[in-house]
């Protein structure tokens, strides 16, 4: 009985559905009307609208095409000429149509991991992550995916150029230049002394090598790096603490219990594909299940994957750890005013419980308050008391990506504004843009004489230099990275660069090599390339462990194929314990308790710090938490919305002392009521035709208190102009009808539920069909997705968008409901608008064995294969939508225009050729990557394996790219095939399983390491009313469910009688077989 | 383009029986003058243009027996059965000056000089929206046959031409076969 609740016993929560949105939530008719449509707008009313550019004259569209057809066929027609072109001297290692993989590496100055780029003919069209690498382990985050579309930028700026500017620096012309002549131009500028290279993060050998060779030949050199989104405040306390700075690596795999303070780990802080795989590995369910408590002011991706949220606002962060250190030290409860103490104080006897085994990070954006450092020195201590440091913090691979200081930069300033910098050479960064006004940046830089930006665009800062040397893509160009302490990996040229450009290090090497006295290496060294390969020779490659005892030549091979070396040795022993020094005190800079707003910086997971911002994938792809597309915007609580009679869509003003900006209002649940959010990287003005005047600039809220940032916890006031700007976010698109518990959307269910029964939260329906089921003599497809691993942070949906050629619409379309990702992640919430629980479900087309769409199409452009996979025909569609209309999915996407043609050269470079590029009129939906399994099941490939496909080396677009394994594709014909064996896994459902779709994607239910979960109807409350009644006596034996003892093996052995016997129990036809052997059964019974 | 569209707006002093007349005439007569077949239209078979060199499938394939996959190497190795690079042919050419072909030898020899690729005239050109893939077909019934089932007698030819009308019926006629054990499903072609 629920009155005999316990801390094990499940705590039942009156009142609890899901909903998608606020709207929802609050039962808005517009949400149910919305729901409703499919399509939210109607063709006729768009025409109407609009004239011009958006108005497809429909009639006039209908008159040639009757033109066209009337010749077609009075006429017999030839095709137009076309030509073949091969090559005069072809490359040793293309051949037309098969793609090469080039080994290599992706940083984008915040996070890094090794990648496979994928290049046809001659040309890079996917990012694929490096399963070679022990970082990313395979892994991609959502920004990785941009680099391409970044490559094939038409705005990017053809070859190198030079502003000619007046004397206030405002006046820009800009003409092109030759780089010869650039060269020698610059060269005697750099030979007048005092220059000073300003970049981000540069964690590449080479290029700390070459920048120390050029200031052998240009003495008085300095190098000052300077991060966006930096760690200056893990640093700096790291070095107060333990006497030497630097930015840990955070082991999930031995944490048992995470705790995070405004950090938003798994979505962009450190390195995510690292801790979002070892969270996969580490969140299956069972006893050692990790479990995650996140401390924060607003709603990230961490805390809508939490087990347990607790709302605090920034200027509570440092009082919060030094209550969790206390009552962790002394046992007894936490009191904290304005905090969840309960909940805190029994996370601080967890913590107690998981010593050893726990971590607690802070850091971000988020954290960037004024006592930033004395934040990070209260965690060191506590992490110390918990020891922490050696098991689920380590020191000895530390992340290298973050070496950026604020502190040097504002030194840099100092000296620029006293006339001490002749030149300045900047690369990689933009502080125009991403600087506070107060660090007076823009006027420092008009005291240097010469400036000098690498930057592939003239961007904000780059139109106040000199000279503007565009470096190209990291595609381009050869550099080398070291992401982690003893982590070496090589970044390949996968295409001969587009345009004029050359990379920074390749420029600094040719003017050290020019100048008079070059160091030997550079001297002897021919190009840059040869440059990085004596690098790797006299620096790496002796140590690294993989290439011991190899000579140079196969030692270089080594690195070029797998395009990793590690020298650290084992990155899973146990690093060295440490203590925090007894001088490092976290010393506070505000004394008294804020009252008021208080406002908090945040990065996206896909805009980051606004350097990828004009790749229209980043802006199109909805934001993980809100959902919202193309914008950023100031994130309310429901309840200060209410007091500020606030919309969404009211602009506000928001006014940091006497710094102002507008921005719209977005109602975020979840968040603290006092805080004011708003995400950085938006608002640039010279990024190019995408990005240009899309949200506002957040810096221009922060302060870059002469070194020591503060970007968060700042006083703020908000005043409502009565301006409405319209925000767009795809959240109430897409709507699967029916209450989501009822009809088991999401199935969920608790640790302790799950380890007493295995299948606890899923209600098996009864199904059986009359009809026989289909048989699949070859291949049978499937895809199991885990949603207790997916953290949604939506790095498949951009893989699907990039592989299968997905256009882009546009926020005005998106309004109309026309975003065309195959893939969505819907996300639910449940519980209390203010603190609810949150829930992400990746949805793409379900490849019913019974698909509705199928039967309605009328001229058969939607069939079902011999393979189980629902084919959508383009040249058959005749753009019904029926199918459309009929999928209870709501997967399928109707192409309104001829997007293809919008695709400005050399954008259509990015174009996969082996998926179709659809065109007006016809519908389209996740094939399953049909391409790639035509490409590894034809006949050559699978007579060369024995005629049998091995399991794991067929993956489609979104499983390779996803960083948390959540999806597992293969053919489930193959019993030992991984997805095979979890499709018989119990934690394995199908959405809307009552209508008999018998869908081909199935689900697994999310177990979360909570006591509480908000359930009154439905399978799950009954277990619990169950578990109640009977406690501990109804356990049955742990031996008949799947017991993982070994946390992270997928393949869990199951006993083979022991499921059956559940699924009778339970009345369940997973496989519609079973049904109609159920049925002839009945029908025996009856006649017996 | 429009005026052959008008036609049947410029004839109305014709009744509908002569209207009707008018068109089938039209349309004899057009596939009279321009040579294509009944249930062909649209298709390419027997197309034979005219290549920038003048090259001989009948002597280098059927005189001197050289092997199909020789030149066209990528048709057991990728969807595509490439035309070979100039590099390919100057294997052989950079020794053999042929007796009456000096003409056209010495154009590859100066496109491989000059490293200026030939722009060689598409011949099969397959419907829009079709992929299809050498290298399984290749894998399946050996170079030589599978070539000489869609590609013809190519050995006898002076001047390449389509042979097969290269439709989906054609294709799907063989795939249906049941001795081949072909997928018929769309996405087997469509994706």
């Amino acid at each position: 009985m629920s009155e005999t609740t316990s801390n094990t016993q499940p705590q039942i929560i009156e009142q609890s559905n899901y909903w998608m949105s606020l709207e929802q939530a609050q039962g808005n008719p517009d949400f149910a009307k919305r729901a409703e449509n499919e399509f939210l707008s109607s063709p006729y009313a768009s025409s109407g609208q609009e004239s011009g550019q958006d108005g497809f004259a429909r009639r006039e569209f209908l008159k040639y095409m009757g033109a066209s057809l009337a010749l077609a066929t009075t006429a017999c027609v030839r095709r137009p000429v076309q030509r073949i072109i091969p090559y005069a001297k072809a490359p040793l290692e293309t051949t037309p149509g098969v793609s090469s993989f080039y080994a290599s590496t992706w940083f984008d100055g915040v996070e890094g991991y090794g990648t496979l780029v994928r290049t046809l003919d001659g040309r890079p069209v996917k990012m694929e992550g490096n399963p070679s690498d022990p970082i990313g382990l395979g892994g991609l985050p959502v920004r990785a995916h941009a680099e391409v579309l970044s490559l094939y930028d038409p705005d990017r700026l053809k070859g190198p150029v030079r502003n000619l500017q007046n004397k206030n620096r405002t006046n820009h012309e800009t003409i092109s230049g030759q780089w010869a002549d650039l060269d020698t131009k610059v060269q005697a500028e750099l030979a007048k002394g005092s220059v000073a290279i300003l970049s981000s993060t540069l964690p590449s050998p080479s290029a700390k090598a070459i920048i120390g060779d050029f200031a052998k030949v240009y003495p008085g050199t300095r190098w000052v790096q300077y991060d966006a989104m930096g760690n200056d405040a893990v640093r700096e306390a790291a070095r107060q603490s333990f006497g030497k700075a630097g930015t840990p690596r955070y082991r999930l795999m031995n944490a048992n219990l995470v705790v995070t303070i405004d950090c938003d780990l798994l979505g962009t802080y450190g390195a995510t594909v690292e801790t979002m795989k070892a969270w996969s590995v580490r969140r299956k369910p069972g006893k050692d299940q990790l479990r995650l408590v996140t401390i924060e002011s607003m709603m990230t991706l961490t805390g809508m994957n939490a087990d347990d949220r607790i709302r605090i606002k920034p200027s509570q962060q440092l009082a919060v750890v030094e209550a969790l250190a206390g009552a962790v030290a002394s046992g007894k409860d936490v009191t904290l005013a304005g905090v969840d103490t309960v909940m805190l104080s029994k996370v601080a006897t967890q913590l107690r419980a998981a010593r050893g085994k726990a971590l607690v990070v802070a850091g971000g954006l988020q954290t960037q308050t004024e006592d930033a450092v004395a934040l990070q020195i209260a965690v060191n201590r506590l992490n110390s008391s918990l020891g922490s440091f050696g098991s689920t913090i380590d020191f000895d691979s530390a992340s290298l990506t973050s070496e950026g200081s604020s502190s040097d930069l504002a030194t840099l300033i100092a000296d620029m504004n006293a006339g001490k910098i002749k030149t300045l050479i900047i690369h990689n960064t933009n502080p125009i843009f991403s600087l506070p006004a107060d660090a007076g940046f823009a006027e420092a830089i008009g005291q240097v004489p010469t400036v000098i930006s690498t930057s592939n665009f003239n961007d904000e800062t780059a139109t106040h230099a000199n000279y503007v040397l565009p470096t190209g893509s990291t595609l381009e160009s050869w550099s080398d990275y070291e992401l982690q302490t003893g982590v070496f990996s090589i970044q390949q040229p996968t295409i001969r660069p587009l345009h004029e450009s050359r990379s920074f290090e390749e420029s600094l090497f040719t003017w050290t090599k020019a100048a008079k006295g070059a160091p030997a290496r550079v001297a002897s060294s021919e190009a840059w390339f040869n440059y990085v390969q004596g690098v790797w020779k006299t620096e790496i490659l002796g140590r690294a462990s993989e290439v011991r005892g190899k000579s140079f030549d196969e030692a270089w091979v080594h690195v070029l194929q797998t395009g990793i070396v590690t020298t650290g040795g084992d990155r899973n022993r146990a690093g060295g314990s440490r203590s925090v020094a007894a001088g490092a005190v976290a010393k506070t800079n505000r004394k008294e308790p804020m009252t008021g707003y208080e406002l908090v910086l945040y990065p996206k997971i896909q805009i980051g710090d606004g350097r990828y911002a004009n790749v229209a994938w980043m802006q199109e792809l909805p934001d993980p938490v809100t959902k919202i597309v193309w914008d950023n915007y100031v994130s309310v609580s429901p309840a200060t919305a209410e007091k500020e009679h606030l919309k969404l869509g009211d602009v506000v003003e928001l006014q940091v002392g006497a710094q102002k900006l507008r921005a719209p209002v977005h109602i975020q649940v979840g968040q603290h009521d006092d805080v004011l959010a708003l995400a950085i990287g938006y608002g640039r003005t010279r990024a190019g035709r995408v990005a240009n005047n899309i949200g506002v600039n957040a810096m221009e809220l922060a302060s870059f208190g002469n070194g020591q940032p503060v970007l968060s916890g700042r006083a703020v006031s908000m005043k409502k102009t009565g301006e409405f700007y319209r925000l767009v976010s795809t959240q109430d698109h897409h709507v699967l009808e029916g209450s989501v518990a009822e009809r088991q959307l999401i199935a969920e269910t608790t640790n302790d539920l799950w380890m007493k029964n295995a299948g606890s939260g899923i209600h098996r329906h009864k199904i059986f069909s009359i009809w026989p089921s289909h048989t699949y003599s070859k291949h049978k497809w499937g895809m199991s997705i885990d949603l207790n691993s997916c953290t949604g942070c939506s790095a498949c949906v951009v893989a699907c968008q990039s592989e299968n050629n997905i256009p882009v619409v546009g926020k005005r379309y998106i309004m109309d409901g026309r975003e065309m990702h195959w893939l969505r992640i819907d996300r639910y919430y449940r519980g209390e608008v203010s603190n609810p629980e949150a829930i992400f479900q990746p949805m793409m087309c379900q490849h019913c064995e019974n698909a509705p769409c199928e039967t309605v199409c009328p001229v058969l452009a939607t069939v079902h294969n011999d393979e189980g996979l629902n084919d959508m025909v383009y040249n058959r569609c005749v753009g019904t939508r029926y199918c459309s209309n009929n999928c209870p999915y709501k997967v399928r996407r109707f192409n309104w225009f001829n997007y293809a043609k919008n695709i400005e050269a050399p954008m259509h470079m990015a174009l996969n050729p082996d998926v179709t590029v659809r065109t007006r009129g016809v519908m389209e939906k996740c094939t399953m990557c049909v391409h790639r399994i035509r490409q590894a099941t034809r006949v050559g490939v699978e007579a060369r394996k024995g005629g049998k496909l091995v399991d794991g080396s067929l993956k489609t677009a979104c499983q390779e790219s996803c960083p948390a394994n959540a999806i597992v594709f293969g053919d489930l014909n193959d019993k030992d095939s991984a997805v095979a064996k979890l499709f018989a896994n119990e934690r394995t459902y199908a959405v809307l399983e009552d209508l008999n779709t018998a869908p081909r994607v199935r689900y697994m239910s999310r177990v979360r390491n909570t006591d509480k979960l908000g359930y009154t109807t439905g399978v799950l409350a009954h277990e619990a009313h169950e578990a109640g009644a009977h406690g501990g006596e109804t356990e049955k034996d742990p031996s008949q469910h799947e017991t993982p003892a070994h946390p992270g093996s997928e393949d869990r052995k199951h006993e083979e009688g022991t499921s059956k016997g559940e699924k009778a129990t339970h009345g369940a036809f997973s496989d519609p077989m079973d049904a109609h052997k159920f049925l002839s059964n009945l029908v025996g019974e009856v006649r017996s | 383009m429009t005026k052959s569209v008008k036609v049947p707006g410029r004839i109305p002093a014709m009744g509908p029986l002569k209207q009707i007349l008018f068109m089938i005439a039209l349309l004899a007569m057009t596939s009279v003058f321009s040579g294509c077949e009944w249930g062909n239209i649209g298709y390419n078979k027997g197309y034979a243009p005219e290549q920038p060199i003048k090259f001989s499938h009948e002597l280098h394939a059927g005189q001197y027996k050289v092997q199909c996959l020789y030149c066209h190497s990528s048709a057991e190795r990728a969807a595509h059965s490439a035309v070979p690079s100039v590099n390919i042919c100057m294997n052989c050419h950079l020794v053999v000056a042929g007796p009456d072909g000096k003409n056209n030898i010495q154009k590859v020899q100066e496109a491989y000089n000059n490293n200026a690729p030939i722009p060689w005239v598409k011949v099969h050109m397959l419907p829009d929206f079709v992929k299809f893939n050498h290298e399984a077909h290749v894998a399946k019934f050996g170079a030589p046959k599978a070539c000489h089932k869609c590609h013809g007698p190519v050995e006898s030819m002076e001047t390449l031409y389509q042979y097969s009308n290269l439709s989906m019926g054609w294709c799907v006629n063989c795939h249906r076969q049941p001795e081949n054990q072909a997928p018929v499903s769309c996405s087997t072609c469509h994706y």
